[in-house]
């Protein structure tokens, strides 16, 4: 008997604290599913607004690469001077191909002479003296640039009138 | 529940982290980038632009283009003569003896144009997190003083940050390392970044690091090897062709770029061509830089560089009263830490250290900060740190193979669950061998228990179902319950120390499976060749049974002899994978014929209205192993 109520005093004046214990312990489990259900919620999110620049951020790995092979055409051609119109023609060609292949995957070059300087599709390597074009427009394009679908892929480098 | 992130604002490039799940991310700024440059510009219209873009009208904006305000901030007019020289803004005395920029008539101080800097990485931070971002942690350099620390932290406010804490940048690299948890080590954080290098010496202790030396160079980066580089190039070149590329704006950016991204593969390769094509012209036409370059002559190019690194880690050794011996930690910080000749000098001045690289140099430091700030906004304490199953768990199945419910290395708690089917007409019970392991048959691997659940209802071989779920909780412990759809018995196992294997005996398992893959595939091919000409043997006799004198003698015969094949390369454990599978399929062809044949026949009205034959798998398609009646 004695026991007993020894044990029952004991359990009455721990209860108290102990429920309280688990309170704060339950409190605490329950943020944490919640923080991790808010964290999942997010992620899944991120992930299909993700999931098409992840196919892109892959295919930008070779895209860009190719946009320097573009550029040598773009060099070439500019320089063709005394080639046989033949040779221009093929060269053209070829540049017509690569670039009708980057189109089909939604690239298209930036159209910039003539622009006002926006430094979203530009990026200035310097100056020059124009008379064709106002001050602070693009007067020469020194490597074109190239979106992708309504991102900028690579600015065009530019001089800008002064 | 807005997000702590971690921010390393650097002189040349910024980066922001943050803890998700337990993970540090590093976050892709709006234009799709990890670094976002510490450039801050203000135009003629009143724009202010951040970052990439900044920096990309810099030129046509030399007066009005912030960059490298990181050292100015916090320091007097004074102390920084020598920066002013470098940089083409207008630095002025404030108030005080502060340092000011002035643009277009205004002053601004470095703090203000570091809390743009900042305000930006946060932005990009909530974009990309999809919540707010208020709170961070900043890191500095271990020698910036209480003034540089404070006009930090109050770049942080005007961002409109909570700035938790303002923390050494060796100290964050160490803390994405996990050397806080190391007892009385000494480390040294070796960062050698684009514009700056800093070297520092660390003791850790109980979680608390204290910086015992520091040295550097505040004028010795990555941007000096890309121009030795640049200036070998131009030489040789104008040495072939009579030209200098450096006098020719354009083709000296090209040939920049073109020795960066040399520098970067010589990282890997041993050798690499740089390659400009119409690179210049003159009278006698186009000209084209094509060059070899080996790591050996990059390596001769920078030695000098390299060796610059040499006085001030001894300086930093000799400030901390240690030897090399003394230190037990290397961390490699800074992009130019990739370049081997970089590694293998830090590797001679530590006494052939193996320095910790794993952790990206460029990121490290924001992601220490981003660990330091989830401990301070209390996330990482309460964060259940989530365990996988090392080792995948499954059944045996027909064959003595091994059918895996549960994937390796998939999180925990998780539920998975599959439905099979008897082996045998009227199998009263199956046996349900629980294993875990990654070969492909059940013998090779760990049985983990064994149960058994009878009483299943009398019913042809592949009809009945039982379901088998493996469920392991957040503790690690795997039930596995098998469970007869039709008459509801249920049967279970539990198991725990599923997850407490060690660490050796999980590689060793792993390695195993990898090394037997060849052969363990094709020993589960056989067997699978077998069950399925085992059933479908089983299946077609089951439909001569069943359409009776209706199938043509033929045809019955030579289905016959087909089942009779079969049993006969069954019973011996044929390894025949070929001739299996062109006897399932002779017979599945006599199966479809005899389908038909019966269909037109009954269709017809030969035979009145009795049903066809079972279409071949009984018209389940939940089947996907069967159980062996053992």
């Amino acid at each position: 008997m004695e026991a007993t109520d020894e044990n029952k005093n004991r359990t009455t004046g721990e209860a108290p604290a102990e429920i309280e214990r688990l309170k704060e312990e339950l409190r605490r489990e329950h943020e944490m599913y919640l923080r991790a259900l808010a964290d999942f919620d997010n992620y899944r999110r991120r992930v299909a607004r993700e999931r098409l620049n992840t196919v892109r951020s892959g295919k930008r790995e070779i895209v860009l690469p190719l946009l320097d092979v573009l550029d040598g055409f773009d060099l070439a051609l500019a320089h063709m001077g005394d080639a046989p119109a033949s040779v221009t023609e093929g060269l053209e060609a070829l540049r017509r191909k690569l670039l009708g292949l980057l189109e089909a995957q939604g690239i298209s070059p930036i159209v910039s002479l003539g622009e006002t300087f926006n430094p979203e599709l530009h990026d200035a390597v310097g100056t020059v003296e124009s008379e064709t074009f106002e001050s602070g427009a693009v007067a020469e394009e020194v490597q074109r640039g190239y979106r992708w679908g309504d991102d900028v892929l690579r600015p065009t480098r530019v001089r800008v009138a002064r | 529940m807005a997000k702590a992130v971690g921010i390393d604002l650097g002189t040349t490039n910024s980066v922001v982290a943050v803890m998700e799940g337990g993970q540090p991310t590093v976050i892709i700024n709006s234009e799709g980038s990890r670094l976002t440059p510490s450039v801050v510009a203000f135009t003629k219209t009143g724009e202010r632009l951040v970052g990439q873009i900044a920096k990309r009208q810099a030129v046509l904006n030399p007066e009005n283009t912030i960059y490298s305000a990181k050292r100015f901030i916090g320091r007097r007019f004074s102390e920084v003569q020598s920066e002013i020289k470098n940089v083409p803004y207008k630095v002025v005395a404030g108030p005080n003896d502060a340092v000011r920029f002035e643009m277009m008539g205004k002053q601004y101080a470095p703090e203000e144009i570091s809390a743009q800097v900042l305000r930006k990485l946060a932005d990009d931070a909530a974009k990309y997190l999809g919540e707010k971002v208020t709170d961070a942690v900043i890191t500095v350099p271990a020698y910036f003083n209480d003034a540089q620390r404070q006009a930090t932290k109050d770049a942080g406010k005007i961002a409109g940050l909570n700035v938790l804490r303002i923390i050494n940048e060796p100290t964050a690299a160490s803390l994405a390392y996990g050397l806080d948890k190391k007892k009385n080590e000494t480390i040294m954080v070796f960062d050698l970044g684009g514009g700056t290098f800093d070297v520092s010496i660390l003791d850790v202790g109980d979680g608390v690091f204290e910086v015992r030396a520091t040295s550097g160079d505040t004028h010795l980066g990555g941007d000096d090897f890309d121009k030795r580089l640049v200036d070998w190039l131009a030489e040789e070149f104008r040495r072939q062709q009579g030209i200098d590329l450096r006098k020719d704006r354009q083709a000296l950016q090209r040939l920049t770029e073109a020795a960066e991204k040399a520098k970067i593969e010589l990282s890997s390769a041993l050798e690499t061509t740089i390659s400009l094509p119409f690179v210049t012209a003159d009278a006698t036409g186009p000209k084209h830089l094509e060059m070899k370059l080996t790591r050996a002559k990059f390596d001769q190019l920078t030695a000098d560089l390299v060796e610059r690194c040499v006085g001030p880690v001894k300086q930093a050794l000799s400030d901390a009263k240690i030897s090399e011996r003394d230190i037990d930690e290397v961390i490699l910080v800074g992009g130019s830490t990739r370049t081997p000749a970089v590694q293998s000098l830090v590797r001679r001045l530590t006494g052939g250290k193996e320095p910790n690289q794993s952790v990206n140099p460029d990121e490290v430091v924001a992601v220490g900060a981003a660990i330091q700030a989830a401990v301070l906004a209390g996330e990482v304490k309460n964060v259940v740190l989530l365990d996988v199953t090392p080792l995948s768990l499954g059944v045996e199945t027909l064959g003595g193979v091994m059918t895996k419910l549960i994937e390796r290395n998939t999180t925990i708690p998780v539920r998975k669950s599959e439905i099979f089917s008897t082996a045998e007409d009227n199998q009263a019970a199956v046996d349900i061998h629980v294993l875990q392991g990654e070969r492909e048959l059940a013998r090779d691997n760990r049985t983990l228990g064994n149960f058994r659940l009878e009483g299943i209802r009398p019913a042809p071989r592949g009809a009945a179902q039982i379901e088998v779920t493996f469920d392991i909780d957040a503790n690690g412990i795997l039930t596995v319950t098998a469970k007869d759809k039709q008459s509801g018995k249920e049967q279970r196992i539990t198991i725990s120390g599923s997850t407490q294997l060690s660490k050796e005996e999980i590689d060793r398992m792993v390695a195993d499976a990898q090394a037997h893959s060849v052969e363990d595939r094709k020993r589960r091919e056989e067997v699978e060749a077998r069950n399925n000409a085992d059933s479908m043997a089983y299946q077609v006799e089951r439909q001569i049974r069943e359409l009776g004198d209706r199938v043509p003698l033929n045809e019955k015969a030579r289905a016959e002899q087909l089942i009779a094949d079969i049993r006969e390369l069954v019973k011996n454990n044929s390894s025949d994978v070929a001739r299996l599978r062109q006897l399932t399929s002779d017979l599945q062809q006599i199966a479809s014929g005899l389908a038909s044949a019966a269909y037109s026949q009954a269709s017809s009205g030969a035979q009145g209205g009795r049903p066809g034959g079972t279409p071949p798998g009984g018209g389940d398609d939940v089947i996907d192993a069967e159980f062996k009646e053992t």
